[in-house]
């Protein structure tokens, strides 16, 4: 069992969880798109703005505060749900593919997307259960908010994901797909799915879902600064503070590369193909093609952070939690509703 | 390296916490005024935080009431360390022309340890700034002085 | 003449030693250790009887048929009262007898401070027969009469403690509206002994398809209306609510993990056998939508609930709603699912039930805007309760999102087959239904088990050990169950599954045909889930973080040193005030989501009258329209 072979892929999976996709590349780049976040939102408000690099400068100012436990807090659950919300986080990235990159090409698929919306679900539950630990009556009243908003966001995503597996299984012909990597395979070979009209109704969906799903504004009812003390994590201070804040802007990387890999998978094929057009060939190929991938795929996500996030955030004012409700289950669901409608009919 | 590096994001990230003492509400305004566009402290990383477990910097605010004394010196104890106190505005400092009345407890210094002073009635966004950097400065040693 | 011993008995003992356990506690009852002795070694008994044929039956494809007194089938008439145990009527009577073990655990303690003791177990006893009996036979009188004695068991075990308010008005209500359930079975049996002068069930099930008349139509109805009530399904959902809130939590998870599994065992048996009429689209929309209804119904119910048990009793129907709907796919993998489903239902619903037991047991109540912040008292029961509630809410990885996930898959692959985009709203009701039921066990964990603890619970302490031995064992298959779905279906769910679509070997087994040789194709779903490795990996990065985590100090914090007096700095945050206690009530916790549904939650506040007379009304309208609705499509 002990071979050389095992120790290697069990370093290589190592690697994979702890560096790309995994911790560190989730820790940089998820603050990275946080603040260039805050400075668009900045820029467009006619303002300096922070540095790109405050999040970092928040983190770890975080990190070096004094934690404190309030006698009310169930101490266990307090700590350790900070910690469990950021790991799950951090494996779901592994299910995501970049473009043609997959951690997991030669193993059976862990997870497909259905699984990949139910995972999404723990880093929600565990901030709630951290709030709900904290004995904060604020705490109380955001848990109330960020139930209510994960409800409202739930619906339009299941739709939007059932007409991606229709859509692709059609045009597979084996009549749905819900394997993560057989959508991006079929993006691979036959162009993004997004340059099909019956896709773009639910590409605009989850576009509005991403900020509802990460909770950013408008649809922060659950973490109102101004009116309930910043809900669940009223309480939180130092470190799991920290990793609450970190674990929010690796969210914005996770729900902007799903959409990447649901919507714009086909970028990655364009980019061997200029690398096989230029006559590179052998692993230096290979590792240029990966290099570009992982690139066009961080800028893509820093675009969608802009249209999606900063520029909503510019230009809207908070909803309260029966608006922001009503509006997903009406707007945003009618748009997934079109697509999967469409997709049902075979357009 | 890495209390180095803890030290430097201190000061660069200074979130607040307002209290309003019994203020007028002329410092209130002032206070927001140098999160707008104009001054925009958010260069500085300055955020408005909504329950004082964030905040590193308290901006109290007021002559200190004798009703809202035991308030301000609660919230003050449930700010995290290391916590810098800044207050803004004549009233915490003197009682200013509240001075000698029978409902105000301050001057704030009174009770617990004030690290800057901001003066004026209201004081200027440009001295609100000023006196927040003096506290990132205080806070940064702070900082260093623990472990 | 076959040996005593042979596996053969086995399942007549099994029957046989719950009943004997029943009639020795009304002898011997009254001391404390023969009794516990007695129950438990009879519930254990049956369930390590019902062990031991998983070789022959799951694995095997055998199925056992065991005729009372020896009389057989003569001239292909078949007279004799029959036993038969198929890989369904197994896996039935396999979670039974789990449910019932874990519950008698958990009684031992539970039930220490009641009256009455012996009388509970003997009814105990005699409910847990009644269901395997009802499971295991093979004849449709037989059946009628198990469900009879459950019945009763049932009605006077949810009276069981009558000083509690609402006790006897539940068991009132039950009893009425199970008593036309019973009836309508009766009367259906009745009518196809009328038609096929037969009440052997397998005899029944190679007469009456093909031959339907009007008559039969009737009894299909009849059979289908009196199961559901036995599964409480829509509109029979308000007497589940009412009985689980009046009865002892031991009998909570007997009356939702196994009273209900008994009605949907019927339902399978009267739509896949004795009419096999699965193959028709009608009779499995009816399921279908039955199902659905049931599933969104009773969660949206459970939403507007703020008793723990009376939410926990809607819940269960809501998953019931689950089992039916992917049962009534009829495709392999929706039998799979459904049965899967079932399976979990019995064992986190049993854990929930048992924790809000263990509430219930040392605060006195399980109203959730009186309880609070009990997790720092209750740390064990809290734990437990949390596995539970991420079980039914489809967390990944434990046991209900395996089975609901499979049921997800069935029902879009049904949609795909059939072409029919029913089904696809059919999959997202089952996905949005699972969200409103985490949304629902967010509350219940908020508003008792975290939040602020009130102060006359200052002193609750946690439950004895033998409580949290019967929670713990429920909680250890929740994840054993979750982690392991490609085992659970390969030895448990898909040879019942196939035994569920294998009329005919079950026809010639009870009448001396040649019976074919068992099906073992595994269902295939869609998409991918692989439990284990996902928890490797959650685990090593969980691992990983804690390690940095650990190595950058994240365990040095302040905290209020015990015993002193709570200093300001540890009090919570209340804008400068000192804190008060003030929970956010469990009732209104969502009005998010309640204000845009408020003339939905109106109507059906209207309509659930609480007053029986609407509820046996509803039951003769359910009837009505299954009659109707059956002699135009059947």
């Amino acid at each position: 069992m002990f071979s050389l072979e095992f120790l290697q892929t069990a370093l290589l999976y190592l690697g994979y969880i702890l560096i790309f996709p995994g911790f560190l590349f989730c820790f940089v780049i998820g603050l990275l798109l946080c603040g260039i976040d805050r400075k668009a939102v900045a820029r467009m408000q006619k303002r300096v703005g922070p540095p790109i690099l405050q999040p970092f400068y928040d983190f770890f100012k975080l990190c070096g505060k004094e934690t404190i436990v309030p006698a009310a807090a169930s101490r266990t659950t307090f700590m350790m749900a900070p910690l469990l919300g950021l790991s799950a986080l951090v494996v779901i990235q592994l299910f995501i593919p970049v473009f043609n990159f997959r951690v997991f090409r030669n193993l059976p698929e862990v997870a497909d997307i259905i699984v990949i919306l139910y995972l999404l679900l723990i880093p929600a539950v565990s901030v709630m259960m951290g709030g709900a630990a904290s004995g904060s009556p604020y705490a109380g009243i955001g848990l109330s908010r960020e139930m209510v908003t994960v409800l409202a966001v739930e619906l339009p995503l299941v739709l939007v994901l059932l007409s991606v597996a229709k859509t692709v299984g059609n045009a597979m012909g084996t009549g749905l797909v819900f394997s993560m990597s057989g959508i991006a395979d079929y993006q691979a070979a036959h162009g993004s799915l997004i340059c099909r009209a019956s896709m773009i109704p639910a590409a605009l969906a989850m576009l509005l879902i991403i900020p509802g799903e990460t909770g950013n504004h408008p649809f922060d009812a659950a973490e109102a600064e101004t009116e309930i003390c910043e809900g669940l994590l009223a309480e939180y201070s130092g470190a799991p503070l920290g990793i609450f804040k970190l674990s929010h802007a690796v969210k914005m990387l996770t729900l902007t590369s799903l959409f990447v890999a649901l919507f714009l998978g086909g970028i990655g094929s364009g980019v061997v193909r200029l690398i096989a057009a230029i006559g590179l060939t052998g692993g230096l190929a290979s590792a240029i093609a990966l290099l570009l991938q992982v690139l066009i795929m961080v800028l893509l996500c820093i675009v969608l952070t802009l249209v999606t996030i900063s520029f909503v955030h510019a230009v809207t004012a908070r909803l309260k939690i029966e608006q922001l409700f009503k509006y997903y289950w009406t707007v945003v669901t009618g748009l997934a509703l079109i697509s999967l409608v469409l997709a049902w009919f075979g357009k | 390296m890495f209390k180095k590096l803890i030290e430097e994001s201190t000061a660069k990230s200074p979130w607040l916490f307002h209290i309003n003492a019994g203020s007028c509400n002329g410092c209130d305004i002032e206070l927001v005024s140098v999160l707008t566009p104009r001054y925009d402290a958010e260069r500085l990383g300055v955020k408005l935080s909504g329950t004082p477990r964030h905040a590193d910097i308290v901006v109290v605010t007021g002559p200190v009431t004798v009703q809202s004394l035991p308030r301000v010196l609660r919230t003050i104890e449930q700010v995290p360390e290391p916590r810098c106190i800044v207050t803004m505005g004549s009233c915490p400092q003197s009682g200013n022309v509240f001075r000698g009345s029978y409902s105000i407890a301050g001057p704030l210094s009174k009770y617990v340890h004030v690290d800057v002073d901001v003066a004026g009635c209201a004081p200027k966004p440009e001295a609100v700034i000023d006196g927040l950097v003096k506290a990132i400065e205080i806070l940064r040693e702070k900082r260093r002085a623990m472990n | 003449m076959m040996n005593v011993l042979s596996y053969q008995h086995y399942p007549i003992y099994a029957i046989m030693l719950l009943f004997l356990g029943a009639f020795l506690i009304v002898l011997f009852g009254k001391n404390r250790i023969a009794r516990h002795c007695l129950a438990l070694l009879s519930v254990g008994g049956s369930l390590a009887l019902l062990c031991l044929l998983i070789p022959r039956v799951m694995l095997g494809g055998e199925i056992i048929t065991y005729w009372l007194g020896n009389r057989s089938v003569a001239g292909g008439f078949a007279f004799g009262i029959a036993l038969e145990v198929d890989a369904l009527s197994l896996f039935f009577g396999l979670l039974i007898a789990t449910a019932v073990f874990v519950a008698c655990v958990y009684s031992i303690k539970y039930m220490e401070h009641d009256d009455n003791i012996p009388q509970y177990y003997t009814l105990f006893l005699m409910l847990a027969g009644g269901v395997m009996g009802l499971v295991l036979s093979g004849d449709l009188f037989n059946m009628f009469i198990m469900v009879e004695i459950l019945t009763f068991a049932a009605v006077a075990l949810t009276a069981f403690r009558n000083t509690a308010r609402g006790a006897l008005e539940a068991a009132f209500k039950y009893l009425v509206v199970g008593s036309i359930g019973s009836t309508c079975i009766l009367a259906g049996t009745i009518m196809l002994y009328a038609q096929a002068h037969t009440l052997n069930f397998a005899q029944l099930s190679s007469l009456i398809p093909g031959n339907f008349n009007g008559a039969t139509r009737v009894a299909f109805a009849l059979l289908f209306v009196g199961f559901s009530t036995k599964a409480f399904l829509v509109p029979f959902h308000p007497l589940a609510a009412d009985a689980h809130g009046a009865a002892p939590a031991s009998i909570s998870v007997l009356i939702s993990g196994v009273l209900t599994k008994s009605g949907i065992y019927g339902i399978i048996r009267l739509a896949y056998f004795l009419f096999q009429s699965m193959d028709q689209a009608t009779i499995r929309w009816m399921l279908v939508i039955v199902g659905s209804v049931s599933m969104f119904v009773c969660v949206t119910m459970a939403l507007a609930q703020h008793d723990f048990k009376r939410l926990l009793a809607f819940h269960s129907i809501s998953q019931i709603g689950y089992v039916l709907t992917a049962v009534g796919l009829s495709s392999l993998l929706g039998i799979t699912a459904g049965l899967y489903h079932a399976m979990n239902h019995t064992i986190f619903k049993g854990l929930l039930f048992l924790a809000a037991g263990a509430v219930m047991h040392e605060t006195g109540t399980t109203d959730l805007n009186r309880l609070g912040g009990l997790s720092k008292r209750m740390p064990h029961t809290t734990v437990l309760f949390l596995i539970g509630a991420a079980s039914i809410s489809g967390i990944p990885p434990f046991n209900g999102f395996a089975s609901k996930w499979m049921i997800y898959q069935a029902t879009y692959q049904a949609a795909v087959d059939t072409n029919n985009i029913g089904y696809l709203l059919v999959t997202i009701v089952a996905l949005v239904t699972s969200t409103l039921t985490l949304a629902s066990f967010v509350k219940v964990s908020q508003s008792v088990f975290f939040g602020q603890l009130p102060e006359e619970y200052k002193d609750v302490k946690e439950v004895p050990f033998g409580m949290r031995l019967g929670m713990g064992m429920f909680a250890v298959l929740c994840i054993l169950t979750g982690l392991l779905p490609n085992l659970v279906t390969k030895y448990l769910t898909a040879p019942a599954a196939h035994a569920a679509q294998s009329a005919a070997r079950y026809i010639n087994s009870a009448l001396g045909g040649s019976v074919a040789p068992a099906e073992t194709a595994l269902p295939e779903a869609v998409g991918a889930w692989n439990p284990i490795n996902w928890l490797l990996l959650l685990g090593i990065a969980l691992l990983a973080l804690t390690f940095v985590a650990l190595l950058g100090k994240y365990d040095r914090v302040s905290e209020n040193a015990s015993g002193e007096k709570l200093a300001p700095k540890y009090d919570v945050f209340f804008s400068g005030e000192k804190s008060e206690y003030s929970q956010v009530g469990g009732g209104d916790l969502f009005w998010g989501f309640k204000q845009n549904w408020r003339h939905y939650f109106s109507f059906m506040h209207d309509l659930h009258s609480g007053i029986v007379n609407d509820y046996a009304l509803w039951a003769v309208v359910a009837l009505a329209l299954a009659i109707v609705f059956l002699q135009i499509v059947l």
